[in-house]
């Protein structure tokens, strides 16, 4: 029997994350404890956890990026470990440095790793130097007098890029080069403020390509599989929406190919942990995108497919333990689907919505990793994902069918939701037919738009019906008049 | 009960020609409706747009329950008078459902005369203040109106029935604990001023709405001081300095919001119980009627067609069927209620006025409305019938129908004339409503004997004089007497006079009468008590 | 007068007129659909019948907002109670407000109190996700009110700046 190093893990993290982790951790016979801002008091992390510390921020945000006061919570709840779930810090190596100068485990890669990984700039130049594709680049910090020309002599489109960012934020697309400068100052002020990071770089951006990513896993021995590839091309600007396991768009040999290829980055960069490295895929070629070096939003889906735990994986590597199986022993197993539910409304480009949950049921045969909790409110403070509903089925035709079914099935009043869009595009031919890339949502705007006379006659009809002055004023007329209607003489 | 069974030939060449006659009367009818009430100068319009006014109907419509009847009353008044100038006498009234609410809608029509009052403005305005006296409703007050019209003041303002009477109905309805609700929707100037002054709860519009007993120019006259309609009696100056008015609304449909949620605050009182049963629809179409009732007036019709067209189940439960023949008496039910008919079945007898004086006790003992069903020429007369006491048993019946406590019901259907319009239960016998179909004619006499009678008083005055008449002469004079006495005995010169609540669309009647019924049911009935009946 | 229910900030007219037992008839301006009914079970739920078909509805009543879903669709409706809908609003006082045109977090404010501002001058700096937008002033006049800090969230339509009219 192993024993763990520790016995309570601190989740640095909010939201659906923290709460799914928790999970696991209890799985394990470890204690969790989190930390929290006071607007997420009535989240279900917060009950579920054996320990909740209030922390603090002159935002919600800067409370979870708050590293002195989350290391005090650690100390405070015992953690020999803390697990930063994804945004927040989880990428920041200083955090990680941070956590382990204060005697507690890092639950992810060695801070190394995550400097060398989380700097997008970095990362290309590694990668590249190692023979693995990248895209057609320019780099700020190589010269800066020149950055501008460089970038024009790569040719439109081009996608500008904040080095320390990551999840979209900040990315520009530049089609007309006339833009170029306004773009860059546009996206070096939203890199300084999203991660405190101004430097930029510019790609050849690839019109329309998949998103397919390979997650990996390594252990302090040297270890390292893959756990197959995502695919997460159903996106709006440059955020996941749907993504799924297996990639409907590769053939055996790419698949091989691609697996092959991050398995490779990841052992060049001597990767001791989860991690997902991330590639564009067109015309038959994939060019390396970047690596993350953390769990990743959409990790259910190959949970699902190969029925390994990651978070668990990441546990025991941080423990120590080697991998408990090898590549040969990792099988892929029918198909997964995972939506994110978000609070937004695709219909009016996408704006975020707030509100209260007032009414909350989820439906069964899916997993669901929640956030929320009934009588929470949901803010924009944070970002908006609510939940993921994840379906597995022996075929991606079966898995469409039941994702779509589940999220008719969620049942969240109190604020809007994507809801009815997800299902949208699960009823849409190309997704159904697995034809999509990252540019899909954009081509088809009438997925987002919906059609707001959709079913409009039953909602009408229940408000009328559940508005007391409305059938007050129905039932007050005489029933003579009544049967009389609007006649006149 | 048993089902009337038509005798009607619908394909017959007679139903068909009076078919078609009697469909163009109602388009007619129709028609001069639609023009009373839309028909108005662009420059009217324009003017209402540029202050900011909604149009009278569509005021009324918003104030109304959607998808509920609206039964207007004297839809035609002043439609032969003024030249034709002031139709509806510049006022819409009817009974409307608001916020569940039977009431009285009065509203001034700004688009005729600047919403004028005509002696026949106020009588309109009586009259519907009167009906909801009888019938207990609450009354709603659009008020627009530019007070009364001077060069007409003396037959509207100083009798017993003159515009005074507007303001001694509305205390009478206070009086009785029948709320009304007004909305200053313009200057409410003079003696208008007291319409919301006298209304349980009051609201000005704000900018449009005014009152005040003498207006700027007045005030500019009498005192030399400069004042604004708005700083004079406005709404803001009424609802937060003087008191007069509750609530000042932003805007008419604002103010018809707050005059619905007031309404809504009303009590509704238990309606008199009356026998009721569930409500059926007459087994013969109402459409028939236009092939039923004849084309030429003189022809008489069984009422009995009539009836089945109009009650539940076309059920008659018809009393002494074989005595007095003449006057039709007996049982159905309207729309659910209980009524008692009473309709002429051809000239009034004596046997007939016995059995209808008896059938009005019978029915006010048993607590049953009445409906009377004018076709009549009159009481016979001549020598052996004054010997059998003709006007004796007339005067029983005229005994009974003034004293009977249940509401009753009038609609001409096609003549009434002499002591039969008053045995009948005509206007003086204060029957709840009166209605006309539009080919009745009501008048002392019938017009052909009418025209005789004046001819001959003609003829010996111009005799006396030393004249005498030729053939040819006698008929000169009798035409232009006929035509004018046949135009002053038209359904539409009387609803012009207000003699009566409007005329109806012979379909329509039963709906009418539903809501008449319904709304009478608001107040009690008292004990039956009779005078002296002549035996 | 008609009740009005707002949908996506769309106004509908609707009326309930009853039907047989229990039912009604819903009366849209351009339609009538009926018969219409609701049967509730339990707190949240209940089954709504629309012209023969019937459909399983979650609702929650929140003050004037509805919040229902149907077959997978959650719509809020919001109930506009005539008294209040139809009393005006000063139009001079409500153009002096700047709103938020939806939820997010200011950024920078641009302005501080007592600053007179033109039309069309930047105020403030909100951040909805991943957007950033300048709220402008939409006419001349002085800033009387700044209703956040930056670093706040917001919910839609709050009032974000207040103006006072020059010189008054």
């Amino acid at each position: 029997m192993y024993t763990m190093p520790f016995d309570t893990v601190l989740i640095a993290n909010r939201g659906e994350i923290a709460a799914r982790i928790i999970k696991t951790l209890r799985k394990l016979g470890l204690r969790s404890a989190v930390v929290y801002h006071e607007v997420d008091a009535r989240s279900p992390a917060v009950s579920m956890a054996d320990t909740a510390i209030l922390i603090s921020g002159h935002t919600p945000i800067a409370a979870y990026l708050d590293i002195a006061q989350i290391i005090a919570a650690a100390h405070k709840a015992g953690a020999g470990a803390v697990h930063p779930g994804y945004g927040f810090l989880s990428e920041q190596a200083q955090f990680a440095t941070a956590v382990i100068k204060a005697g507690i485990a890092f639950i992810g890669p060695a801070p190394e790793t995550i400097e060398l990984m989380g700097d997008k700039i970095r990362a290309r130049n590694f990668v590249q130097s190692n023979g693995f594709p990248v895209a057609p680049a320019a780099i700020e910090e190589d010269d800066p007098a020149t950055f501008v020309s460089r970038a024009r002599a790569i040719g439109t489109p081009l996608l500008v890029k904040p080095s320390g960012g990551a999840g979209g934020k900040g990315m520009r697309i530049v089609r007309d080069v006339d833009a170029l400068e306004g773009e860059i100052e546009q996206a070096r002020s939203e890199g300084q403020r999203y991660f405190g990071d101004h430097r930029l770089y510019v790609e050849s951006y690839i019109e329309n390509p998949r998103h397919i990513e390979v997650q990996v896993l390594g252990d302090s021995f040297g270890n390292i599989v893959h756990l197959f590839e995502r695919e997460c091309s159903v996106q709006r600007r440059f955020q996941k929406i749907i993504e799924e396991a297996p990639s409907p768009a590769l053939s055996p040999e790419l698949r091989k190919r691609v697996c092959e290829t991050a398995v490779g980055i990841a052992r060049a960069a001597n990767y001791q942990n989860a991690g997902t490295v991330e590639f564009i895929f067109d015309a038959g070629e994939f060019y390396f995108l970047e690596m993350n070096t953390r769990l990743q939003v959409e990790h259910p889906v190959t949970e699902m497919i190969t029925g390994i735990d990651l978070v668990a994986e990441q546990v025991y590597a941080t423990a120590g333990r080697e991998l408990g199986f090898a590549q040969s022993d990792i099988v892929s197993n029918g198909h997964a689907i995972e939506l994110r539910l978000y609070a937004e409304a695709p219909e009016r480009g996408y704006v975020p919505t707030s509100g209260k949950v007032l009414l909350l049921e989820y439906p069964s045969g899916v997993r669901i990793d929640s956030g929320i909790t009934r009588g929470q409110p949901i803010t924009t403070a944070f970002d908006p994902m609510l939940a993921k509903i994840i379906a597995h089925s022996p075929t991606r035709t079966l898995a469409t069918a039941t994702a779509n079914h589940a999220i008719q099935g969620v049942i969240l009043l109190g604020c809007e939701t994507n809801a009815s869009f997800l299902a949208r595009i699960l009823s849409d031919e190309s997704f159904v037919r697995g034809q999509f890339h990252t540019g899909y949502l954009e081509e088809n705007p009438h997925i987002a738009a919906g059609n707001s006379a959709t079913g409009l006659p039953a909602f009408l009809a229940s408000a009328a019906l559940l508005t007391r002055q409305v059938r007050e004023s129905a039932d007050a007329v005489p029933a003579l008049h009544a049967s009389l209607g609007d006649w006149r003489n | 009960m048993l089902r009337i069974a038509s005798g009607a030939n619908v394909n017959s060449q007679d139903f068909r020609q009076n078919e078609l006659h009697n469909r163009r009367l109602s388009d007619e009818l129709k028609e001069r409706q639609r023009a009373v009430r839309f028909q108005r100068p662009e420059r009217e319009l324009e003017r209402l747009r540029r202050q900011n006014k909604l149009f009278v109907r569509d005021r009324i419509d918003a104030l109304l329950d959607p998808k509920t009847p609206f039964l207007e009353l004297s839809t035609l008044a002043a439609n032969k008078a003024y030249n034709g100038e002031v139709p509806g006498a510049a006022q819409v009234v009817g009974i409307g459902i608001v916020a569940g609410r039977e009431v009285m809608v009065h509203a001034d029509d700004a688009s005729v005369k600047g919403g004028a009052w005509y002696p026949l403005s106020v009588k309109k305005i009586v009259r519907a203040l009167d009906i909801a006296i009888e019938n207990r409703l609450s009354v709603i007050h659009l008020c627009d109106g530019a007070g009364g019209f001077l060069p007409f003041q003396a037959e509207f303002f100083a009798d017993r029935y003159f515009a005074g009477r507007i303001l001694r109905n509305q205390s009478i309805l206070s009086k009785m604990g029948v709320p009304q609700v007004a909305i200053a929707m313009g200057h409410c100037t003079a003696g208008a001023a007291y319409v919301p002054a006298l209304s349980e709860f009051s609201i000005m519009v704000e900018d449009t709405g005014a009152i005040f007993l003498g207006g700027p120019p007045v005030v500019k006259a009498a005192t030399g001081e400069d004042v604004s309609a708005q700083e004079l009696g406005g709404a803001h100056m009424h609802t937060s300095v003087s008191g007069t008015s509750d609530y000042s609304a932003s805007s008419e449909m604002h103010a018809i919001a707050i005059a619905r949620d007031i309404v809504a605050r009303f009590h509704r009182a238990a309606k008199t119980p009356i026998d009721q049963a569930a409500p059926e629809p007459p087994a013969y179409d109402a459409s028939e009627l236009y092939g039923i009732i004849p084309k030429d007036p003189r022809v008489q019709f069984d009422m009995r067609e009539i009836i089945a067209r109009m009650v539940d189940g076309s059920r008659f439960h018809e009393y002494q069927p074989r005595f007095g023949t003449s006057l039709l008496c007996g049982f159905a039910r309207l729309h659910g209620y209980q009524i008692g008919i009473l309709a002429n079945n051809g000239v009034l007898l004596s046997e007939s006025a016995l059995k209808g004086a008896h059938f009005i006790q019978l029915c006010d003992k048993n607590r049953t409305p009445l409906l009377f069903l004018q076709n009549t020429t009159g009481f016979m007369v001549g020598r052996e019938y004054e010997r059998r006491g003709i006007t004796k048993d007339g005067a029983k019946l005229i005994m009974a129908v003034s004293g009977a406590s249940v509401p009753k019901f009038t609609v001409v259907c096609n003549s009434s004339h002499g002591a039969g319009t008053y045995a009948m239960a005509g206007r003086a016998f204060d029957p709840r409503f009166v209605f006309t179909w539009p080919q009745s004619q009501i008048s002392a006499m019938g017009a052909e004997q009418a025209a005789g009678v004046l001819t001959h008083v003609k003829a010996r005055q111009l005799a006396r004089d030393g004249g005498r008449l030729a053939e040819q002469e006698l008929a000169a004079i009798r035409g232009p007497l006929l035509d004018e006495y046949r135009e002053r005995s038209s359904a539409y010169y009387a609803t012009s006079e207000i003699w009566d609540d409007g005329i109806l669309d012979p379909v329509d009647t039963r709906s009418a009468l539903a809501i008449a019924l319904s709304a009478s049911l608001n107040a009690p009935i008292e004990a039956p008590h009779y005078g002296v009946f002549r035996m | 007068m008609y009740h009005s229910v707002e949908v996506d900030g769309v106004d509908h007219q609707l009326w309930l007129s009853p039907c047989q037992s229990g039912s009604y008839h819903l009366h849209l301006r351009d339609q009538v659909i009926s018969p219409v009914a609701f049967a509730q079970y339990g707190e949240n739920s209940g089954v709504l019948t629309v012209a023969g078909e019937t459909e399983r509805v979650r609702f929650v009543i929140e003050g004037d907002l509805i919040h229902v879903h149907i077959r997978g669709i959650m719509r809020v409706l919001r109930y506009r109670d005539p008294l209040r809908t139809l009393a005006c609003v000063n139009q001079e006082e409500s153009s002096l407000m700047t709103r938020a045109p939806m939820p997010g977090v200011v950024v920078t404010i641009a302005v501080s109190p007592g600053q007179p501002v033109s039309a069309g001058a930047a105020l403030m700096m909100i951040e909805s996700m991943k957007l950033e937008t300048i709220i402008r002033s939409s006419q001349d006049g002085v800033v009387d009110g700044i209703h956040f800090k930056e670093g706040e969230s917001f919910e839609r339509d709050a009032v974000l700046i207040t103006l006072s009219k020059e010189g008054r």
